[in-house]
Protein backbone atom coordinates (compact mmCIF):
# COMPACT_ATOMS: atom_id res chain seq x y z
CA UNK A 1 0.00 0.00 0.00
CA UNK A 2 0.93 3.78 -0.86
CA UNK A 3 -0.41 6.87 -1.35
CA UNK A 4 -0.85 8.84 -3.92
CA UNK A 5 -1.50 12.43 -4.51
CA UNK A 6 -4.78 13.22 -6.48
CA UNK A 7 -6.40 16.22 -8.24
CA UNK A 8 -9.70 16.42 -6.07
CA UNK A 9 -9.28 14.50 -3.41
CA UNK A 10 -5.76 15.15 -1.87
CA UNK A 11 -3.73 12.38 -0.93
CA UNK A 12 -5.02 8.99 -0.77
CA UNK A 13 -4.23 5.65 0.09
CA UNK A 14 -3.53 3.42 -2.93
CA UNK A 15 -4.50 -0.45 -2.90
CA UNK A 16 -2.67 -1.71 -5.76
CA UNK A 17 -5.93 -4.21 -6.19
CA UNK A 18 -7.79 -1.22 -7.24
CA UNK A 19 -5.33 0.08 -10.14
CA UNK A 20 -6.93 0.00 -13.61
CA UNK A 21 -4.21 -0.67 -16.32
CA UNK A 22 -4.08 1.16 -19.57
CA UNK A 23 -1.74 -1.37 -21.40
CA UNK A 24 -0.97 1.13 -23.98
CA UNK A 25 -2.76 4.10 -22.28
CA UNK A 26 -4.36 6.92 -23.97
CA UNK A 27 -4.27 8.62 -27.18
CA UNK A 28 -2.19 12.03 -26.32
CA UNK A 29 -1.50 10.70 -23.31
CA UNK A 30 0.40 7.26 -24.50
CA UNK A 31 2.42 7.54 -20.98
CA UNK A 32 -0.18 7.20 -18.21
CA UNK A 33 -0.40 3.33 -18.05
CA UNK A 34 -2.43 3.19 -14.47
CA UNK A 35 -5.58 5.13 -13.16
CA UNK A 36 -8.10 5.17 -10.04
CA UNK A 37 -11.47 5.18 -11.17
CA UNK A 38 -12.88 7.03 -7.82
CA UNK A 39 -16.91 7.68 -7.38
CA UNK A 40 -18.17 10.35 -5.16
CA UNK A 41 -22.22 10.71 -4.29
CA UNK A 42 -21.77 14.56 -5.03
CA UNK A 43 -20.74 13.93 -8.32
CA UNK A 44 -22.27 11.00 -9.16
CA UNK A 45 -22.88 9.51 -12.28
CA UNK A 46 -19.61 10.79 -13.31
CA UNK A 47 -16.19 8.70 -12.36
CA UNK A 48 -13.26 10.18 -11.79
CA UNK A 49 -10.41 8.68 -13.23
CA UNK A 50 -7.31 9.84 -11.50
CA UNK A 51 -3.54 8.99 -12.84
CA UNK A 52 -1.45 6.78 -10.52
CA UNK A 53 1.41 9.06 -12.23
CA UNK A 54 0.60 12.30 -12.38
CA UNK A 55 -1.56 14.15 -9.63
CA UNK A 56 -2.81 16.83 -11.64
CA UNK A 57 -4.28 14.49 -14.07
CA UNK A 58 -7.71 13.56 -13.67
CA UNK A 59 -10.33 12.74 -16.14
CA UNK A 60 -14.10 12.87 -15.74
CA UNK A 61 -16.17 10.45 -17.25
CA UNK A 62 -19.63 9.18 -17.29
CA UNK A 63 -21.08 5.48 -17.48
CA UNK A 64 -22.06 5.18 -21.63
CA UNK A 65 -25.92 3.79 -20.94
CA UNK A 66 -26.31 6.98 -18.46
CA UNK A 67 -25.81 9.03 -21.89
CA UNK A 68 -26.81 6.56 -24.74
CA UNK A 69 -28.83 3.37 -23.24
CA UNK A 70 -29.36 2.17 -26.44
CA UNK A 71 -25.32 2.69 -27.08
CA UNK A 72 -23.95 -0.78 -28.94
CA UNK A 73 -20.58 -0.98 -27.94
CA UNK A 74 -18.13 -2.14 -30.94
CA UNK A 75 -14.51 -3.15 -29.79
CA UNK A 76 -11.71 -4.21 -32.67
CA UNK A 77 -9.61 -6.89 -32.07
CA UNK A 78 -6.90 -5.52 -31.19
CA UNK A 79 -8.38 -3.63 -28.33
CA UNK A 80 -10.14 -7.03 -27.28
CA UNK A 81 -6.78 -8.55 -26.58
CA UNK A 82 -5.52 -5.86 -24.87
CA UNK A 83 -8.25 -6.33 -22.45
CA UNK A 84 -7.80 -10.12 -22.66
CA UNK A 85 -10.79 -10.45 -24.04
CA UNK A 86 -11.83 -13.31 -26.66
CA UNK A 87 -11.15 -12.13 -30.34
CA UNK A 88 -14.13 -13.45 -31.91
CA UNK A 89 -16.75 -14.36 -29.14
CA UNK A 90 -19.17 -12.20 -28.18
CA UNK A 91 -18.27 -8.99 -26.08
CA UNK A 92 -19.40 -9.53 -22.16
CA UNK A 93 -22.29 -8.01 -20.81
CA UNK A 94 -23.27 -6.48 -17.88
CA UNK A 95 -20.89 -5.72 -14.80
CA UNK A 96 -18.22 -7.43 -16.41
CA UNK A 97 -17.27 -4.34 -18.51
CA UNK A 98 -17.63 -0.58 -17.65
CA UNK A 99 -17.99 1.31 -20.42
CA UNK A 100 -17.23 5.10 -20.11
CA UNK A 101 -17.28 7.98 -22.49
CA UNK A 102 -14.93 11.06 -21.06
CA UNK A 103 -16.22 14.19 -20.56
CA UNK A 104 -14.70 17.31 -22.00
CA UNK A 105 -15.59 21.05 -21.68
CA UNK A 106 -15.28 23.02 -24.87
CA UNK A 107 -14.30 26.92 -24.54
CA UNK A 108 -18.34 27.74 -24.92
CA UNK A 109 -18.91 25.80 -22.26
CA UNK A 110 -20.72 23.07 -24.10
CA UNK A 111 -20.32 19.99 -22.23
CA UNK A 112 -19.63 16.86 -24.57
CA UNK A 113 -18.35 13.35 -24.30
CA UNK A 114 -16.69 11.10 -26.53
CA UNK A 115 -18.63 8.27 -27.12
CA UNK A 116 -16.38 7.95 -31.06
CA UNK A 117 -13.87 6.66 -28.55
CA UNK A 118 -15.08 4.76 -24.70
CA UNK A 119 -12.46 3.77 -22.53
CA UNK A 120 -13.62 0.09 -21.56
CA UNK A 121 -12.47 -1.72 -18.76
CA UNK A 122 -12.75 -5.13 -18.21
CA UNK A 123 -13.31 -5.72 -14.44
CA UNK A 124 -11.97 -9.23 -14.30
CA UNK A 125 -8.55 -8.60 -14.94
CA UNK A 126 -8.60 -4.56 -14.33
CA UNK A 127 -7.35 -3.62 -17.78
CA UNK A 128 -8.55 -0.85 -19.94
CA UNK A 129 -8.42 0.26 -23.25
CA UNK A 130 -9.33 3.26 -25.00
CA UNK A 131 -11.36 2.18 -28.07
CA UNK A 132 -11.53 4.21 -31.03
CA UNK A 133 -14.21 3.09 -33.25
CA UNK A 134 -13.94 3.55 -37.39
CA UNK A 135 -17.32 3.21 -37.83
CA UNK A 136 -18.84 6.77 -38.00
CA UNK A 137 -21.58 5.57 -35.85
CA UNK A 138 -20.81 8.14 -32.49
CA UNK A 139 -19.99 11.44 -32.17
CA UNK A 140 -16.69 12.41 -30.40
CA UNK A 141 -18.63 15.57 -29.32
CA UNK A 142 -21.40 14.30 -28.11
CA UNK A 143 -23.11 17.32 -26.57
CA UNK A 144 -24.53 16.15 -22.75
CA UNK A 145 -25.48 19.92 -21.77
CA UNK A 146 -29.69 19.44 -20.89
CA UNK A 147 -29.49 15.63 -20.92
CA UNK A 148 -32.43 14.88 -19.02
CA UNK A 149 -32.18 12.86 -15.50
CA UNK A 150 -31.37 9.13 -16.12
CA UNK A 151 -31.43 6.61 -13.20
CA UNK A 152 -27.31 6.09 -12.64
CA UNK A 153 -26.22 2.48 -13.66
CA UNK A 154 -23.95 3.01 -10.77
CA UNK A 155 -26.33 3.75 -8.08
CA UNK A 156 -23.66 1.70 -6.40
CA UNK A 157 -19.91 1.43 -6.18
CA UNK A 158 -18.08 -1.19 -8.08
CA UNK A 159 -14.64 -0.77 -8.61
CA UNK B 1 -7.01 19.93 -50.81
CA UNK B 2 -5.73 18.54 -53.73
CA UNK B 3 -8.05 15.94 -55.33
CA UNK B 4 -7.46 13.43 -57.39
CA UNK B 5 -9.92 10.58 -59.16
CA UNK B 6 -8.81 7.44 -59.20
CA UNK B 7 -9.99 3.99 -59.92
CA UNK B 8 -9.51 0.40 -58.15
CA UNK B 9 -5.84 -0.78 -58.61
CA UNK B 10 -4.48 2.80 -59.20
CA UNK B 11 -2.40 4.55 -56.84
CA UNK B 12 -1.04 7.86 -55.91
CA UNK B 13 2.70 8.33 -54.96
CA UNK B 14 3.22 11.40 -52.43
CA UNK B 15 7.08 12.52 -51.29
CA UNK B 16 9.96 10.31 -52.19
CA UNK B 17 8.73 6.78 -50.21
CA UNK B 18 4.99 6.70 -49.95
CA UNK B 19 2.92 5.38 -52.04
CA UNK B 20 -1.44 4.92 -51.51
CA UNK B 21 -3.25 2.92 -53.71
CA UNK B 22 -7.07 2.14 -54.23
CA UNK B 23 -7.30 -1.74 -53.51
CA UNK B 24 -11.31 -1.86 -53.78
CA UNK B 25 -14.33 0.46 -53.85
CA UNK B 26 -17.29 -1.42 -52.01
CA UNK B 27 -20.69 0.33 -51.18
CA UNK B 28 -19.76 3.78 -49.18
CA UNK B 29 -16.12 2.07 -48.19
CA UNK B 30 -12.88 2.16 -50.16
CA UNK B 31 -9.87 -0.29 -49.34
CA UNK B 32 -6.48 1.38 -49.31
CA UNK B 33 -3.29 0.02 -49.09
CA UNK B 34 -0.42 2.15 -48.21
CA UNK B 35 3.31 1.38 -48.81
CA UNK B 36 5.75 3.91 -46.55
CA UNK B 37 9.13 3.85 -44.88
CA UNK B 38 8.90 2.41 -41.06
CA UNK B 39 9.63 5.80 -39.75
CA UNK B 40 6.63 6.84 -41.20
CA UNK B 41 3.53 7.11 -38.51
CA UNK B 42 0.21 6.24 -39.96
CA UNK B 43 -3.10 6.84 -37.90
CA UNK B 44 -6.83 6.81 -38.87
CA UNK B 45 -7.75 10.51 -38.32
CA UNK B 46 -10.03 9.18 -35.57
CA UNK B 47 -7.29 8.63 -33.11
CA UNK B 48 -5.95 12.54 -33.89
CA UNK B 49 -9.47 13.61 -32.86
CA UNK B 50 -9.58 11.26 -29.76
CA UNK B 51 -5.95 13.13 -28.73
CA UNK B 52 -7.33 16.72 -29.05
CA UNK B 53 -10.52 15.79 -27.37
CA UNK B 54 -8.75 14.24 -24.81
CA UNK B 55 -6.42 17.12 -24.24
CA UNK B 56 -9.54 19.23 -23.98
CA UNK B 57 -10.94 16.60 -21.27
CA UNK B 58 -7.67 16.76 -19.16
CA UNK B 59 -7.73 20.62 -19.09
CA UNK B 60 -8.19 21.69 -14.95
CA UNK B 61 -11.47 21.90 -13.94
CA UNK B 62 -11.65 22.62 -10.20
CA UNK B 63 -13.82 20.41 -8.09
CA UNK B 64 -16.64 23.40 -7.56
CA UNK B 65 -17.33 23.16 -11.15
CA UNK B 66 -18.58 19.49 -10.93
CA UNK B 67 -21.01 20.29 -9.22
CA UNK B 68 -22.08 23.04 -11.95
CA UNK B 69 -20.79 20.44 -14.72
CA UNK B 70 -24.33 18.19 -12.70
CA UNK B 71 -26.25 20.80 -12.70
CA UNK B 72 -26.43 21.40 -16.45
CA UNK B 73 -26.57 17.76 -16.98
CA UNK B 74 -29.85 18.11 -14.71
CA UNK B 75 -29.12 15.07 -12.70
CA UNK B 76 -31.14 14.96 -9.63
CA UNK B 77 -29.48 16.35 -6.41
CA UNK B 78 -27.25 14.35 -3.96
CA UNK B 79 -27.11 14.92 -0.54
CA UNK B 80 -24.41 16.12 1.55
CA UNK B 81 -21.54 13.71 1.60
CA UNK B 82 -18.37 13.59 3.21
CA UNK B 83 -15.35 14.23 0.74
CA UNK B 84 -12.50 11.38 -0.40
CA UNK B 85 -14.81 8.02 -0.07
CA UNK B 86 -12.65 5.98 -2.49
CA UNK B 87 -14.35 3.54 -4.20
Amino acid sequence: MSEIDTKYFGRITLDAGSVIEFPQGLPAFEWERAFLAIEHPRTAPLVMLQSVLTPELCFLAIPVADVDPEYELRVCTEDRVALGLDETSDLPTGPDLAVLALVAVRADQQITVNLMSPVVVNRANRRAVQSVRWDGEYSHEYSITGLPARSSVLGQSCW
Amino acid sequence: MLVIRRRAGESVLIGEGVEVEVLEIAGNQVKIGISAPRDILILRSEVRVTAEQNELAARSMPFASLASLLGKMKQSPQGPQSPGDKA
